[in-house]
């Protein structure tokens, strides 16, 4: 199915990085490094070079910590979406939030997707999608509330949870009125998930692919890497692109990424591997 | 009799399509010289690559394949594989003189230097030149060869010709 992320849309077999910008000052991977607003848009500028065809701005951590009001959200995220608006006038722009009242005024400073990393957790979030001609990223987790830890969770089937939960989700936000061209769904590694869940979500990723909504994931240099390699945030890369590569050649669409350049190679050589991408460049033993 | 030689090269065909074409100049001359052949064209083609080429390039131009005599001819060969240290079959010294000689008979051209290419440094040259022979059967001295494409990029000689 084509993709339509607000402004652009894109062809069938097209994979599409992510990127990620936080305007935050305690994420777990930057720590803070783009939480100054020009240092933020620098790192938009750099990802844009890098190929990046979205960015996605939050202005909350995933893990707990201090509250942040809606309010302090919006003064994280609305301005700046604006500002990347009128620098990047045709760039996707997705928003990280389980607000709507945020995701109502990041989509009036014209982003494109709301990328609800919280599965739902705002029922509202989806009339705001609707509104706005907004894409939505429908998201697993188990139910928890936004911002805790994954503590005890149990599955009898943790792919078949997650396709319930997403699929639901989707098609709420079909009813809702959301394009069905913009509706993307993502097992959300980590998010609910043990580091086996997670492992499992990704051996089986085919099996949310079969469902045919597009589907995101956001692998990059999570805890269940971490966990699996025993490394710490910093040496994660190669078992994040590993992990991008299984995902990819299940036919993952969309890569949440910190490292655009390097996502970018591991999903074009597997993509190419599953037939869905010419080389570059072959001339070897052809000319 | 029109007759056109194009090089039997399998980066022009669509199984082995990249994003970049990287015979992008290649393709663009074939495609001219074998749209100017007409809608009924008879292919000596004597490789497997070579045969190939041309179905695709007839199927590209909407020119259909026949085995009539006095169609025009679409010829598939090409020079020496040895021309540089890149090349498919490594630089040979002797493959610039071999192509050289080949061009002037092309171009000339020299229907009796054409039908009796020595097929040994052919081979060794790793030049697919066996439908090249026929051509010393095609032409006349006095044809004119109109070049659309003449150059080695990966140490392979290619050329595109129509003979009027």
């Amino acid at each position: 199915m084509t993709l339509r992320l607000g402004r652009r849309s894109f062809a069938d077999d097209a994979t599409l990085m992510m990127a990620i910008v936080n305007r935050t000052p305690d994420s777990f991977y930057d720590r803070g490094a783009t939480w100054a607003e020009d240092a933020a848009f620098e790192r938009v500028a750099a990802v844009v070079e890098q190929g990046a065809e979205i960015v996605d701005i939050g202005g909350i951590k995933a893990a707990p910590g201090e509250e942040i009001s809606a309010g302090e959200e919006k003064d994280r995220v609305v301005d700046f979406v604006a500002r990347v608006r009128a620098s990047y006038p045709s760039l996707v722009i997705s928003v990280d939030t389980w607000r709507a009242e945020v995701g109502a005024a990041a989509c009036a400073a014209g982003a494109d997707v709301l990328n609800d990393a919280w599965g739902g957790a705002d029922p509202e979030l989806v009339d705001v999608a609707a509104e706005h001609d907004a894409a939505i990223v429908c998201t697993h987790t188990g139910g928890v509330t936004p911002r805790t830890r994954p503590f005890r969770v149990e599955y009898d089937d943790v792919v078949a949870a997650a396709i319930g939960d997403t699929v639901a989700y989707a098609e709420r936000a079909l009813a809702a009125g959301v394009a069905r061209e913009s509706i993307v769904i993502d097992p959300a590694h980590d998010f609910g998930k043990n580091t086996f869940h997670s492992l499992e979500v990704t051996r089986r990723l085919g099996e949310m692919v079969a469902t045919g909504w597009p589907v995101l994931v956001s692998l990059s240099n999570k805890d269940f890497v971490g966990e699996t390699l025993g490394l710490p945030v910093g040496e994660r890369l190669v078992g994040t692109l590993a992990a991008t590569a299984v995902c990819a050649l299940a036919g993952a669409r969309i890569y949440r990424v910190h490292e655009v350049v390097e996502a970018r190679q591991a999903v074009d050589m597997v993509w190419s591997i599953a037939g869905r991408r010419p080389p570059r460049r072959a001339i070897r033993g052809l000319a | 009799m029109t007759c056109a030689l194009v090089p039997g090269v399998p980066a022009l065909l669509p199984a082995y399509a990249s994003i970049e074409d990287p015979v992008a100049d290649l393709r663009a001359a074939c495609l001219a010289v074998v749209g100017a052949l007409g809608p009924k064209v008879r292919v000596v083609a004597f490789s497997e690559s070579g045969a190939r080429v041309a179905r695709h390039l007839l199927d590209a131009v909407g020119a259909e394949e026949v085995t009539d005599g006095q169609a025009p001819v679409l010829v598939v060969a090409n020079g020496s594989a040895k021309r540089a240290p890149t090349a498919p079959g490594h630089f040979d010294e002797r493959a610039e003189a071999f192509d050289d000689d080949l061009r002037r008979a092309l171009l000339e051209p020299l229907p009796t230097a054409l039908g009796a290419i020595d097929a040994q440094l052919a081979d060794e040259m790793w030049a697919d030149v066996a439908a090249i022979r026929t051509l010393g059967d095609l032409l006349a001295p006095g044809d004119r060869a109109e070049v659309g494409y003449d150059d080695a990029p990966y140490g392979v000689q290619y050329w595109v010709v129509r003979w009027v």
